[in-house]
């Protein structure tokens, strides 16, 4: 695999600083809220592709519809009889002290019964070749649109490269995408919702929306009106959306019914959603599904709803929830990363190898009084992957995100976004936190 | 047994013209197991098409859009219902074990709990009776002091509120004491405004408390709608746009 790299990396290096100046003209960014400040970088883009085999993906695929099949089947039964509940399978606390549980969203079935249309699932390599996950992402994940740039950009800096090895095409994400909003579209157009350009994913939005022939539109043009969801046209009339993509909050999403000092919401949105008019993408409500103590539970959720045993692993997770995982999480937490449930991006992750004597003492007596706060994991010895640093290549910790989209069958898109941290001590890769990003190829 | 004729009615008033005005009311009483509807006609002056939805709580949503200039919206209901408290509701939610918005406890309020726990014992109704007569010792009724926003825990620091904040503050202490509990937002008393109070769960069914008059329910309470706290029950919620600096709303409720 190393060598496959190796020759891919010949092939594109070259070009390296020609694709990172095109990004860089493109205007490829994400924004970032750092101190209270908006800011935008540029997400650095590595030219070494990760190339993932035909049979490593096929299993990779399998794996991820299965899994993300489970969890829209959870939603559905969290949101109505919550069997998985009564049958003991998951603790009624882990369910209603989440966050992302919304009572509002009881008895609510979206059209076709998906929840989430697109899962973004995030995945490492161990170093002895197996995947595992990391996290789910089920609240409209971003990041598809910069590899699909990468690769359009590497196919003019540098064409040979795709003449040459048999890479599967990606530029089907936005027909997959669009193909998946159709299938949930109520009647009436695709809109996507941004909250403007100072938002993480202003570029992604604006991108999505052209390539998927949806209008791009802001809260303030839309208004809901005898129940269905209207964009105001510049001539003064009105349009129907039958189906809104929207990254906002869910609890910012209407402020009838959640927040009532939302202003980046649309009112009554919520009612026209209930009664059938409108889909939303993703579903009010998913972060039930997508919280880390939840994560614990998706391995029993396949064997649950879909009767399979599951192909991809969970990273060996403790929950200190449990009186036998609690005490194995007091004995080896030195060796341990400890998550924060309640936080995401990166933040709220500590690795016990970090931490002083006291305050690992410290952090103990946390866990024990909010032992539902955290979950606790075996650091996973994940493959490093080769970045070019300064004309050099060295070896750097990289993940993948995965795109799964429910329409009328589970697809996985056959890219993903592969982010690794220019940090050579940190496991953390998220962009938030000053990764870089590469193009993710898969083999034919 | 008893039948009794409603009325309520919500006059907002702008000093300045207001215009594409969402609002979501919750101010058709639910038809239940204890009180059954006879008849209800909603009047909403200026005349604006609504649509009528139910929400996660069992509440009955009117929704309208006034999308033109306006310097007032008026609801108003009158009808006619029977209630009966000897029969019992069984629409239980899990939700209502967990603290919501406005009855998550802060120390103060924790420390409350901690103190009287000792002596909270027997049935469940026994313990919430307990409750609402500790609460009744503690907290003052007086108009003023508290509005809607005020949490659970901040009437509970400044010790005096109205009936929203003995009902935030009961469901907060039931709610610590493993009770599931509910806020429910209805006419009683016909004393000119909109009342609130407590259900809390037997574990087969619902049962009312007053804790504002720390008493029990009795057929002369009329539910409009019901939730995890104030926020699930709001009768009127509105967002509209303009230049208005002031928002006057006058309500008026009989119940006879």
């Amino acid at each position: 695999m190393k060598d496959l790299e190796q020759k891919h990396f010949t092939k594109a290096v070259g070009n390296a600083n020609e694709i990172n100046e095109l990004l860089r003209r493109f205007g490829v960014k994400f924004g970032i809220y750092k101190n209270g400040v908006f800011n935008e970088q540029f997400f650095p883009f590595d030219p070494i592709p990760r190339v993932i085999t035909a049979e490593d993906f096929a299993c990779i695929e399998k794996g991820l519809v299965q899994r993300v099949d489970a969890l829209n089947e959870f939603l559905f039964d969290i949101y109505h009889d919550k069997k998985i509940v009564r049958d003991g399978i998951i603790p009624e606390d882990f369910i209603y002290i989440s966050k992302g549980y919304l009572a509002e969203c009881e008895g609510i079935t979206p059209k076709n019964r998906i929840y989430s249309h697109i899962s973004g699932i995030d995945l490492v390599q161990g170093k002895d070749g197996v995947w595992y996950i990391l996290e789910d992402n089920l609240r409209i994940p971003s990041g598809a649109s910069y590899p699909l740039i990468a690769r359009e950009l590497t196919r003019i800096a540098a064409p040979q490269a795709f003449e040459e090895n048999e890479i599967v095409d990606n530029r089907g994400y936005a027909q997959l995408l669009k193909e998946t909003m159709e299938y949930a579209n109520c009647g009436g157009i695709r809109a996507i919702l941004t909250p403007g350009r100072y938002n993480a994913a202003y570029f992604e939005h604006s991108y999505l929306a052209e390539h998927t022939g949806s209008v791009l539109v802001q809260n303030d043009e839309l208004f809901v009106e005898d129940n269905m969801l209207y964009h105001r046209t510049y001539s003064g009339g009105k349009t129907r959306i039958g189906v809104l993509y929207r990254r906002i909050a869910d609890e910012y999403l209407d402020p009838l019914t959640f927040l009532p000092e939302s202003l980046i919401g649309i009112p009554n949105l919520m009612e026209a959603y209930r009664s059938g008019n409108v889909g939303i993408i993703n579903a009010p409500g998913n972060g039930v599904a997508d919280d880390k103590g939840i994560y614990y539970f998706v391995p029993k959720m396949i064997k649950y709803y879909l009767g399979e045993e599951p192909i991809l692993r969970n990273a060996p997770t403790y929950l200190p929830f449990y009186k036998e995982d609690m005490k194995y999480v007091m004995d080896n937490l030195e060796k341990l990363v400890i998550k924060d449930v309640a936080e995401a991006g990166g933040y709220g992750v500590v690795f016990g190898s970090d931490l002083t004597k006291e305050k690992l003492e410290e952090f103990r007596k946390t866990i024990i009084a909010e032992p539902r706060r955290f979950i606790a994991q075996e650091v996973i010895d994940f493959l490093d992957l080769p970045i070019l640093d300064n004309g050099e290549t060295v070896m750097r910790k990289a993940d993948l995100r995965a795109f799964v989209l429910s329409g009328e069958t589970t697809r996985v898109w056959a890219s993903g976004l592969t982010r690794f941290s220019r940090n050579p001590d940190s496991f953390v890769v998220n962009s938030s936190q000053g990764g870089g990003f590469k193009d993710t190829w898969v083999l034919k | 047994m008893k039948r009794v004729n409603f009325y309520f009615s919500t006059k907002l008033t702008f000093d300045d013209y207001v215009h594409d005005h969402s609002f979501a009311l919750r101010i058709i009483p639910p038809d239940t197991d204890t009180q059954k509807i006879l008849s209800c006609s909603l009047n909403i002056s200026p005349c604006v098409p609504t649509q009528q939805t139910d929400d996660a709580f069992g509440n009955n949503v009117t929704a309208g859009y006034l999308k033109g200039d306006h310097r007032f919206l008026d609801f108003e209901i009158k009808g006619t219902a029977e209630i009966d408290c000897s029969k019992h509701r069984t629409d239980y939610m899990p939700c209502y074990l967990y603290q919501s918005g406005y009855t998550q406890p802060d120390e103060r309020l924790r420390a409350f709990y901690d103190g009287i726990k000792g002596k909270c014992t027997g049935t469940v109704q026994d313990r919430a009776a307990y409750l609402c007569d500790a609460l009744s010792d503690a907290f003052e009724y007086q108009k003023g002091s508290t509005d809607t926003d005020t949490t659970a825990a901040q009437a509970f620091a400044i010790g005096k509120g109205v009936c929203q904040d003995f009902s935030h503050i009961l469901i907060s202490l039931l709610r610590m004491d493993g009770i599931a509990a509910r806020y429910i937002a209805g006419l009683a008393f016909c004393n000119g405004e909109t009342h609130s109070w407590v259900e809390f769960w037997t574990g087969d069914h619902w049962e009312g408390i007053d804790p504002a008059n720390n008493c029990p329910v009795f057929d002369g309470y009329l539910v409009i709608s019901q939730g995890r706290d104030f926020r699930d029950c709001a009768i009127d919620r509105g967002v509209m746009f303009g230049n208005y600096t002031r928002q006057l709303q006058l309500v008026r409720s009989v119940l006879t």
